[in-house]
């Protein structure tokens, strides 16, 4: 029954041949640092879906967010487990999305055909940091708030724009609703659609591509 | 080399992959509903004695709407909100206190002097003054309070 309603649908949408070239692709035997990729790839996927969940309950305001997450973290069951996954997820993500591009830069394997997929995963790393620097600020605690002055401060001493720069950031001179508001926006609605819009380029290109192999004595 | 029966390394980590991918997935889903179905079904706080109004300013027979302030915790906010009951005593000794929330879909019911009815506005549900229904879409008479009188004082249990 089963696997005449999966013919059924590979009839229509031939996803079997989408199954096999995503998860039965042929791979060079490779070691344990190869998944950092696919490492990072499952904690993004943990953050979007821990973020989400999240959104549920959180106001980016100044007289309700330190509230509304010491709520989450205090009063919705299994709120603290979905708040610390996003949390550790952060900075398990900025971990290993390093490790991972520390690994393709020692195998050379932004090398040729896979200059796009390198170039994007730069993007995707400094999207990354991007999501880690709005959303330090949304708690709205003392640490938020002075992480987020003296990071907005070193934006400011960029050559010739950095003041620029300080006033887009906060939203103005001081630190204030708007910037919160601003920081919360970019962190559920601008980030995620780069990071998708690159996400997708970067693993299509690794099917397509495939992986590389260590390099020999003679590469 | 693997008869029929025998799992091979393949089927093997074939298997392991799925099981673990749905433990993650179990591990996700299962936390996510009650984060998200939680707060929807957490009790009410318990309720406590609320003093409304002082015995002698009830009217004798007549309905009679008194407001309290509360102080009411919904999700991170702590709010005040206005609480109104509608007293009615026939001797100065038993007191009833109605909801002027009306039973059909909860707009504030008013005492309607003149009529000696109370009225919704929103589709003409009619309660008489102890209020059963009299007419109009209202499923059942208006809700009650329980009542405790001390030293002049009546209180009503609410939350």
């Amino acid at each position: 029954m089963a696997t005449r309603f999966a013919t059924w649908l590979d009839e229509r949408l031939g996803w079997r041949g989408v199954w096999r070239s995503i998860f039965l692709r042929k791979v060079p035997k490779v070691n344990w640092l190869y998944p950092l990729g696919s490492a990072s790839l499952f904690v993004a996927i943990n953050q979007i879906v821990t973020g989400i969940l999240l959104t549920i309950y959180y106001v980016p305001t100044p007289d309700q967010a330190y509230q509304t997450v010491q709520y989450i973290s205090g009063e919705v069951p299994a709120g603290w487990l979905i708040r610390g996954l996003h949390h550790w997820g952060a900075s398990a993500l900025v971990v290993l999305s390093v490790l991972h591009m520390l690994r393709v830069i020692f195998y050379g394997s932004y090398k040729f055909p896979r200059e796009v997929t390198w170039f994007s995963g730069v993007g995707l790393l400094i999207l990354v940091l991007g999501f880690g620097f709005t959303g330090y600020l949304l708690p709205w605690d003392q640490k938020a708030y002075w992480a987020t002055t003296v990071g907005t401060r070193i934006a400011e001493v960029t050559p010739i724009v950095g003041q620029w720069i300080l006033l887009v950031l906060r939203g103005g001179e001081e630190l204030t609703a708007v910037t919160l508001a601003r920081f919360y926006g970019m962190h559920v609605w601008a980030l995620p659609a780069a990071m998708l819009l690159l996400l997708l380029i970067h693993l299509y290109l690794i099917v397509r591509i495939g992986i590389s192999q260590i390099p020999g004595e003679k590469d | 080399m693997n008869s029929d029966q025998e799992l091979s390394r393949r089927e093997f980590l074939g298997t392991l992959t799925w099981a673990i991918g749905a433990l993650l997935g179990a591990g996700f889903s299962i936390p996510a509903v009650v984060y998200v179905l939680g707060p929807a079904l957490q009790r009410r706080e318990t309720e406590t004695w609320i003093p409304i109004a002082t015995v002698s300013k009830v009217e004798l027979g007549t309905p009679t709407l008194f407001k309290a302030k509360i102080e009411r915790q919904t999700g991170w906010i702590t709010s005040q909100e206005e609480l109104s009951v509608y007293l009615l005593t026939e001797n100065g000794r038993d007191f009833v206190a109605m909801s002027n929330i009306c039973t059909h879909l909860g707009c504030r019911v008013r005492w309607i002097a003149d009529e000696g009815k109370f009225y919704c506005p929103c589709h003409n549900g009619i309660f008489d003054r102890d209020g059963t229904v009299l007419g109009g879409p209202p499923p059942r008479p208006l809700d009650r309070f329980e009542v405790r009188v001390e030293n002049d004082t009546l209180s009503i249990l609410g939350g």
